[in-house]
């Protein structure tokens, strides 16, 4: 029989999704709502979805599949911000959505949902293929996925896989025990576990800008690179997700998983090909090369903050304590700011700061490179200090700049430093995905470049492990930054004992 | 009319308009930011409608930024040029500082067409692709067609404005894979508008056959029908249709191919139907949206009208070959010329 599709065509047809159903596990939930239904419409709006294609919602909420549909209708039109809403579009994409009710927790939930997907497979042709998407408390993950397997769903006609939320693990054996669990039912290479930093368009353009030019893998090592900062800053405070934040906090919210994979990204060897398995063993290879802090190096190298109440631009901010949903003792980080240093040779000595925090003065998330001075200072007066800067923003303005110095017109030689400036959206207009839309569509059509592996959620607890124990068992003087600032004092110091300083973005 | 233009003055008023930009962020302003991909050469009528043209275009440039050279060709009378220059500009939402786009106007009397090779390439920026989007219909495949097409990378053309549709896919047969104008030179890439519009009527008819069970059908189809509006088939029409049954070959079926005239279909619209036993598929538009029937199931999906911004916006993104529509051309000028005997 004919394997392949002859009508395809690489060159103009987008990436399209195969028939398969998608079992969202927390349907009445945030997610469901305000990211997974809006991206699917869109890709259905675009054009990416099959005939062949079905979403089953669960959740425990009482709902029959028209209740379901008319949930969701209301979060398309309420969340798709940039696609509009087609009736008819709407209407044919309507018609794939179902719902089972039932706990996680209940074992008769999967058998009810293994008769569903019998019936859908029959009637919409999806293949026997089965995204399950874990969109649930932490804590029901292992129990999902055990239910599926009771249920003989982590196998069957089509292929099967499984889409983990964040955060995976509390710490590095709990981490390590919903992996065991998890495998029990499906294969590592049949999990995904989602960090949405991953799908954003600029950190893949990382990839993208060190390996697909020439001109900057040379300089990308230490005899080029002083130091590199990567900074996540919000402006808005916990947002009514106070209960969940206190559990969390910036190192374990933040740190140990998007910007570890960032910083993965950035330093990472280059790979010998753009598949999956290539890409991920290399960030695999880097996580596990970063130095664990020993607790002496945890006391300079790491600095946890919690924001106080300010007047802002003319408004009254609360602190952290202040937040409805948030103990009044708490003494959770709201900022997390840390060095780390790469164990391998093209990195030896280059510090890596990292900062996150809740409150800051604006929201941006930027990685600076800074390169070495020229090793001669030739031109005195004026900025000659002013250091060669890779800067790669990743939001809001997504684009790189380069900055450097140029002589200023003129008689006397007198040097200015001057940007100059890719923006990711002037040079290509076009609307980007959302980091959502990537994600599902890499799961489905099993492509796991752009999501993490055990080990790598391994290797960053490993690394944010000794810090988030060292922090539990310190009384820091909270709240030790005002909201609207860059956090503490303690962080600048942290830079400055290098002879270095955050950079303001 | 001045008889002449001098490329060096093109150049040096360009470079003004950026050190007037340059000043205005001296004094305080934000400045602009110069954006360039590739040159695009348009060539165009005086008749047309230079209003929608030049909207067009701005609305390609936030993707697809470029020195725009617009070549307005009119006048039957002695040679004759003239150009202007400037820059459009616009403020991406959400950002402070505005990016702008030079574009040049050259004005060019027909007898003058022989002038543009050698005022043009100068015109160019340097080490960035050439696009040239030949939009008159009127002059494709003229000696001054493949003058200036030497030196482009890629030529755009719209083989629907062509009178004599049926002549035209020989000519664009020769276009794509005749000797090239100079040697030593690559011959120019070439893309057709026509072939563009189907981009999304084939992406959805492929997306069928994505199905296991749809393409375990394959080798039944025996019939494909391509219907379309008027009394003889449009270019697209005979691309829709030698694109299917190059794929269906290709899977070892052997179907029977029709173009029918349907008098319920206007403009560019195609109803297309693959049949055999008891499988059928098929693929309509209404008004801004497709509706595709496949094997008991049915589909419906948003498909904007097709516009010149549309279409270009896809053309211009592909600078590399396109075996896939090479392959189709030839198929469909062999069947329209057997068609024809």
């Amino acid at each position: 029989m004919h394997l392949e599709n002859p009508f395809q065509d690489p060159l103009r047809f987008e990436r399209r999704m195969p028939e398969c159903a998608i079992v969202i596990f927390g349907a009445s939930g945030d997610l469901t709502k305000r990211k997974l239904i809006p991206a699917l419409y869109r890709l259905a709006y675009d054009r990416r979805l099959a005939a062949g294609f079905a979403v089953i919602g669960v959740s425990r909420t009482p709902l029959g599949d028209d209740g379901f549909r008319e949930k969701m209708r209301e979060a398309v039109r309420d969340f798709s911000e940039d696609t509009k809403f087609d009736e008819d579009v709407w209407n044919a994409f309507a018609r794939g959505l179902f719902y089972v009710a039932g706990d996680a927790g209940d074992p008769a939930l999967f058998v009810r949902l293994a008769q569903k997907l019998a019936e859908i497979e029959r009637e919409r042709q999806t293949g026997g293929n089965v995204l399950f998407y874990l969109s649930l408390q932490p804590s029901q993950y292992a129990a999902a996925a055990l239910g599926l397997g009771g249920a003989g769903l982590g196998k069957g006609n089509g292929w099967r896989r499984l889409v983990v939320e964040k955060p995976f693990g509390r710490d590095l054996a709990s981490a390590r025990e919903l992996s065991e669990q998890i495998h029990q039912v499906f294969d590592e290479s049949a999990v995904y576990r989602i960090d949405h930093y991953l799908g954003k368009e600029t950190v893949q353009n990382i990839l993208a800008m060190r390996f697909g030019n020439g001109i900057f893998e040379p300089l990308w090592n230490r005899r080029y690179v002083n130091h590199v900062q990567i900074t996540a800053a919000e402006s808005i405070g916990v947002e009514g997700r106070g209960a969940y934040y206190q559990e969390a906090g910036a190192l374990a919210d933040m740190i140990q998983n998007h910007l570890l994979q960032v910083m993965a990204t950035i330093a990472m060897e280059p790979t010998a090909s753009f598949r999956a398995a290539s890409v991920r063993d290399e960030r695999s290879k880097l996580l596990r090369s970063i130095r664990p802090m020993a607790p002496d190096e945890i006391r300079v190298n790491s600095v946890p903050g919690q924001y106080g109440p300010a007047r802002v631009g003319g408004e009254d901010l609360p602190g952290f304590h202040e937040e409805p949903g948030v103990d009044a003792q708490s003494r959770t980080d709201t900022y997390a700011a840390a060095t780390f240093f790469v164990e391998n040779w093209r990195w030896a000595g280059v510090p890596f700061y990292m900062r996150t925090g809740k409150r800051l003065p604006k929201r941006v998330t930027e990685i600076a490179i800074q390169f070495n001075p020229a090793p001669l200072t030739l031109f005195h007066g004026g900025a000659e200090g002013a250091p060669n800067l890779l800067i790669l923003r990743i939001q809001p303005e997504e684009g790189i700049s380069l900055k450097f110095l140029s002589k200023r017109p003129g008689a006397g030689v007198e040097l200015r430093p001057v940007s100059m400036d890719f923006n990711y959206g002037s040079s290509f207009g076009e609307r980007s995905p959302s980091a959502y839309e990537t994600l599902l569509l890499d799961a489905i059509v099993g492509d796991a470049t752009l999501y993490t592996r055990q080990d790598m959620v391994e290797a960053s607890w490993a690394v944010v492990e000794p810090i988030h124990n060292a922090w539990r068992e310190t009384a820091f003087d909270f709240p030790n930054y005002a909201a609207g600032t860059w956090g503490p004092a303690a962080s600048d110091q942290m830079l400055a004992r290098r002879g270095h300083a955050w950079r303001t973005p | 009319m001045a008889a002449t233009v001098s490329a060096d003055r093109i150049l040096r008023e360009l470079a003004d308009l950026w050190v007037a930009a340059g000043q205005e962020q001296a004094e305080g302003g934000l400045g602009v930011l110069r954006a360039c991909a590739m040159t695009l050469i348009v060539l165009a009528e005086e008749t047309e409608d230079m209003e929608a043209l030049g909207e067009t275009i701005a609305a390609l440039m936030p993707e697809y930024p470029a020195r725009t050279i617009l070549v307005r060709l009119g006048g039957t009378g002695a040679p004759a040029l003239a150009e202007r220059v400037y820059s459009q500009c616009w403020m991406p939402f959400g950002q402070r500082r505005q990016i702008c786009c030079e574009r040049i106007e050259i004005t060019a009397s027909e007898a003058s067409l022989a002038d543009l090779p050698s005022i043009l390439p100068p015109l160019a920026a340097p080490d960035l692709p050439v696009l040239l989007w030949w939009r008159s219909a009127r002059l494709l495949g003229t000696p001054g067609y493949r003058k200036l097409a030497a030196m482009a990378d890629k030529a755009i053309v719209d083989s629907s404005g062509l009178e004599d549709e049926e002549a035209a896919l020989p000519m664009l047969v020769e276009m794509a894979q005749g000797e090239p104008e100079r040697a030593g030179r690559a011959r120019p890439l070439l893309g057709d508008l026509s072939w563009t519009l189907l981009t999304r009527w084939r992406e959805m008819l492929s997306g069928v056959f994505e199905s296991r069970e749809c393409q375990a059908r394959l080798p039944d189809i025996s019939n494909v029908v391509v219907a379309f509006a008027g009394f003889r088939p449009p270019v697209f029409a005979w691309y829709m249709g030698a694109w299917v049954a190059n794929a269906l070959s290709d899977a070892g079926a052997h179907a029977y191919l029709t173009w029918q005239p349907r008098p319920d279909l206007a403009g560019r619209a195609l109803h297309v139907e693959l049949t055999g036993g008891d499988f059928r598929v098929s693929l309509e538009r209404h008004d801004d949206r497709l509706s595709i029937e496949a094997g008991g199931l049915s589909h419906c999906t948003n498909l904007p009208q097709p516009t010149d911004y549309l279409l270009m916006r896809e053309e211009l993104g592909i600078v590399r070959r396109d075996p896939l529509f090479e392959r189709t051309l030839a198929t469909a000028a062999r069947l329209a010329a057997a068609s024809i005997t």
